[in-house]
C-alpha cells in the first residue's frame, strides 16, 4: 500500500482501503462454513417488550477493576473486536456502532444485517483514529485494546467524557478472571452490556433464547478425549482449563486434554499431545490459519501423523470469532454439538 | 577520539545553534498538525492557541473551538506526545554524548550501564506482575538500581575506569534482561505480551502532560548540568591522566556525570521506554558536524535529537495509520541510513569517530 508512506495524507483517503477490505472479508462472510447464528433476536424490535427495566444513568459499573460511569446510553459506539461487536449487535445496538476494529472474521451475516459497521482498521486503531470517530462508548475484547498502546487509555478517555467497557470475561487480574468460564458468565457479560446500552429486553430475550438452545446440547457420553487445537506450529496453542474453550468442551461432553493447565489458552506440546491421544481435535477456523491448513499440518507433522485422530481424520471445526466469550459461543456449541454426533469412534 | 577537525568559528556556531532551534519549533508547530484524525492545520493551532490563553487567564468565552473529542486530539494526545518526544529527543542525545565522552567509547550510548534493562524488568514487573505501583514510578527505580549495582561493582574492582564502567554495565545489563524475560515467559498471559512488547521497543504513546513534566524537568535541570560541564568533559577527552593534570579529581567526576546521566536517562526511559539509535548516533552525527568541543556538541546535539524524535514519532503515528508502530523501530530505520551517509560523505575523517 504505497499510498500509506505519505503522512499528510487525510483521513477520508485512509478510510478507502480498509473499507475496501471489509467488503472483500464480507464477500468472504457468505461461505458455506459459516455457522448457523439463528439463535439470535432477529430484530430490534425485541428492545420493544414491556416489562423490563430500563437503565437509569449515569451508571457505574467496576469493569476489570477500572470504574466505569456511563452517564447516558451510549449512541455512538467503538467496537474493539469481533466479540464486542457482535455483542452490541446482538442486543440489537448495531446502528449506534460508529466504527470497529481488529475484526476476527467476518461477522455472520443474520447479525450484521442492517448494520453500517464502518472499520477503522483491521488491527487496534490508534487513539486518535478512535477519537475522530467521536465514540461516547469504546468497548473492547481484551484489555490491551484500551491501552496508550491501543485504541486509547481508560483513563485518559473518560477525561474526554468517553466511557470504556472491557469484555468481563478478558479482565487479566485475578479477582476479575473468571477461574473457570460459565455459561452463566457469558449470559451475565449480556446483561451487563445491554445495561449500558439500555438494552435490557434484548438481552432478556437472547439469553432466554440461547439457554434453550444450550438445553437441547446432549453432552455426548461415550468418553471423547479431545484438543482444541487454536494455532501455533511447533509449539501448539491450544484452549486450556477455564476459558471459552473449556466451557464449550463441558457442554459438549468432551474431556479436554489440557484441563489440566489453569488458564483460557496454552501453550502445549506435541509430546503431550501424542501422549494422551485424544479421539477428536477441535480445529479453529481463522482467516489467516485454516482448518485445512491446520488438516494438512496435523497429517504433515511426523509428531502428529499418528494421532488416531488424525488417521480417522475425526475433527470438530469452530471459527475462530465464536471461541471467545460472547454472544457466538452457545450458537458454536450447538454447531460443535451436531458435528460430533456425527463423528464415528469405531 | 580527538579533537583533530578544525572547529567552525563561534560566531558561526551560535548561528548554527539559533538554525536548529528554529528547525525545532518549527518541526513542532508542523509535527501537531499530523496525525490519523485528520484535523486542519490551523483548526489544531486554534486549539492550541485556545488552550494557552486560557492557561494565562485571558481565555475568551466558550469552549474550544473543535468540539470536545478532537479538541482532546489535540490537546490531551498529540502536543503532549510532540513536547515529550523533544523532550526525550534531546536528553537522549546529550546523554548519548555524555557517556561516549565519559567511557571514551564510540559504541556507548544511555543505556550503557544497564538502564534500559533495569527500566524494563520494573516495567515488566508492574505490566505482568500487576505491582501496584505506576509504572514510570517503576521503570524509574528499575533503572536507579541498575545503575547503583552497576557504579557499585565497578568501583568495588579499583577506580572507576572506563573499561571496568562498561563491563560492570554490560553484566548489570544481562541480569536485569534475563529477568525481564523471565517474568515475561513465566507469567506473562495472551495479550499483556503486546503491552509488553510495545514498551519494550520503545513509544511514546502513553505521553501525557506528566510525562511532559517528567521529561521535561529531567532534561531542564539534569541537561543544563550537563551542558556546563562541557570543559570538564573536554578535559576527559584527552584521557585520565590528560584529565588529572588539568586539576580533576577523575574517579570523583566520572562517578557524579555518570549519576547525572543516569538519572536523566531514567527520567526518560520511564515515560517512553527505551527508544534506541538517538543516545548512540545523534551525537556522532552532531561531532561531524560541529567537532568534538562540547560546549558547542551538547547543546546542538540536545536540539537535533529533539528535531529527530519529534519526526521520528510523527512517522510512528501516521504513516501506518490507522495503527500505529513504536517510535524505536522508526527512529532505528530512519537513524541508520543518515548515519551511513553522513559516515560515507565524512568519509576522509570518520577516523575522528574512534
Amino acid at each position: 500500500m504505497p499510498a500509506a508512506l505519505s503522512p499528510f495524507r487525510p483521513r477520508r483517503a485512509a478510510l478507502l482501503p480498509a473499507l475496501t477490505a471489509t467488503a472483500l472479508l464480507a464477500a468472504c462472510a457468505g461461505t458455506p462454513s459459516s455457522p448457523p447464528t439463528t439463535l439470535t433476536p432477529t430484530s430490534a424490535t425485541a428492545a420493544a417488550t414491556a416489562g423490563t427495566a430500563h437503565t437509569t444513568y449515569p451508571l457505574t459499573l467496576d469493569n476489570c477493576g477500572f470504574s466505569v460511569t456511563v452517564k447516558a446510553a451510549p449512541q455512538r459506539i467503538v467496537t474493539i473486536k469481533s466479540s464486542a461487536t457482535e455483542m452490541v449487535l446482538a442486543l440489537g445496538a448495531g446502528d449506534r456502532i460508529v466504527g470497529t476494529g481488529f475484526p476476527d472474521g467476518p461477522v455472520p451475516a443474520d447479525l450484521a444485517a442492517g448494520a453500517a459497521l464502518p472499520a477503522l482498521s483491521d488491527k487496534v486503531p490508534a487513539a486518535e483514529v478512535v477519537l475522530a470517530a467521536q465514540p461516547d462508548l469504546v468497548y473492547g475484547g481484551w484489555e490491551s485494546n484500551l491501552t496508550a498502546e491501543g485504541a486509547g487509555d481508560r483513563a485518559t478517555l473518560a477525561g474526554l467524557g468517553v466511557a470504556t467497557y472491557v469484555a468481563p470475561s478478558a479482565c487479566k487480574e485475578p479477582q476479575y478472571q473468571p477461574d473457570r468460564l460459565t455459561f452463566d458468565d457469558v449470559f451475565a457479560e449480556i446483561t451487563e452490556a445491554a445495561s449500558i446500552l439500555d438494552t435490557g429486553a434484548a438481552a432478556d430475550e437472547l439469553i432466554a433464547t440461547q439457554r434453550a438452545a444450550l438445553a437441547g446440547v446432549t453432552p455426548d457420553t461415550r468418553g471423547v478425549t479431545a484438543l482444541w487445537y487454536s494455532s501455533g506450529d511447533d509449539v501448539p496453542y491450544v484452549g486450556a482449563g477455564i476459558g471459552a474453550p473449556q466451557m464449550i468442551m463441558d457442554a459438549l461432553g468432551l474431556t479436554n486434554i489440557a484441563a489440566g493447565v489453569k488458564d483460557t489458552w496454552t501453550a502445549f506440546s506435541w509430546e503431550e499431545v501424542a501422549q494422551q491421544d485424544p479421539d477428536v481435535i477441535v480445529l479453529v477456523d481463522a482467516t489467516w490459519n485454516s482448518a485445512e491448513q491446520k488438516k494438512q499440518k496435523l497429517a504433515a507433522n511426523p509428531a502428529t501423523a499418528n494421532l488416531t485422530a488424525v488417521k480417522n481424520q475425526r475433527y470438530l471445526v469452530v471459527p475462530f470469532a465464536a471461541t471467545e466469550a460472547g454472544v457466538r459461543n452457545v450458537p458454536a456449541t450447538v454447531d460443535l454439538a451436531t458435528q460430533l454426533a456425527a463423528v464415528d469412534l469405531g | 577520539m580527538s579533537l583533530g577537525r578544525t572547529a567552525p568559528g563561534t560566531g558561526r556556531s551560535s548561528l548554527t545553534l539559533v538554525l536548529a532551534a528554529v528547525v525545532l519549533l518549527a518541526s513542532m508547530t508542523v509535527a501537531v498538525t499530523i496525525g490519523p484524525a485528520g484535523i486542519a492545520a490551523t483548526d489544531v493551532w486554534q486549539s492550541v492557541g485556545h488552550h494557552l490563553s486560557t492557561l494565562i487567564g485571558r481565555g475568551g468565552p466558550g469552549g474550544p473551538p473543535l468540539g470536545p473529542l478532537l479538541d482532546g486530539v489535540v490537546w490531551e494526545l498529540r502536543l503532549p506526545r510532540v513536547l515529550t518526544a523533544a523532550a526525550v529527543g534531546a536528553g537522549l542525545a546529550v546523554a548519548g554524548a555524555v557517556m561516549q565522552s565519559l567511557t571514551r567509547n564510540p559504541l556507548a550510548d544511555p543505556y550503557l550501564l544497564g538502564l534500559s534493562s533495569g527500566a524494563s524488568l520494573g516495567a515488566v514487573a508492574v505490566l505482568v506482575l500487576g505491582a501496584t505501583v505506576l509504572l514510570p514510578v517503576a521503570a524509574f527505580a528499575g533503572a536507579v538500581l541498575a545503575l547503583a549495582a552497576a557504579l557499585g561493582l565497578a568501583g568495588s574492582l579499583g577506580t572507576l575506569t572506563p573499561a571496568r564502567t562498561v563491563l560492570a554495565g554490560l553484566a548489570v545489563s544481562q541480569l536485569c534482561a534475563a529477568g525481564a524475560s523471565f517474568i515475561i515467559f513465566w507469567s506473562a498471559t495472551n495479550d499483556s505480551y503486546r503491552e509488553i512488547l510495545a514498551w519494550l521497543m520503545g513509544s511514546l504513546a502513553r505521553a501525557g502532560w506528566s510525562a511532559v513534566a517528567i521529561a521535561g524537568v529531567a532534561v531542564v535541570v539534569l541537561g543544563t548540568g550537563l551542558v556546563l560541564s562541557a570543559r570538564t568533559l573536554d578535559a576527559f577527552a584527552f584521557g585520565d591522566t590528560a584529565a588529572s593534570a588539568l586539576g580533576i579529581e577523575v574517579g570523583r567526576t566520572r562517578w557524579s556525570l555518570l549519576t547525572v546521566v543516569a538519572l536523566l536517562t531514567g527520567a526518560l526511559v520511564a515515560v517512553s521506554g527505551s527508544i534506541g539509535f538517538i543516545g548512540l548516533i545523534v551525537p556522532h552525527a552532531v561531532r561531524l558536524l560541529v567537532g568534538a568541543g562540547h560546549r558547542r556538541l551538547l547543546p546542538l546535539a540536545a536540539l537535533l535529537g529533539a528535531t529527530f524524535l519529534v519526526w521520528a514519532d510523527t512517522a510512528a503515528r501516521s504513516l501506518f495509520e490507522p495503527r500505529e508502530l513504536p517510535v524505536g523501530i522508526v527512529t532505528a530505520f530512519l537513524g541508520a541510513p543518515v548515519f551511513a551517509l553522513l559516515l560515507w560523505r565524512r568519509r576522509s575523517s570518520s577516523q575522528d569517530l574512534a
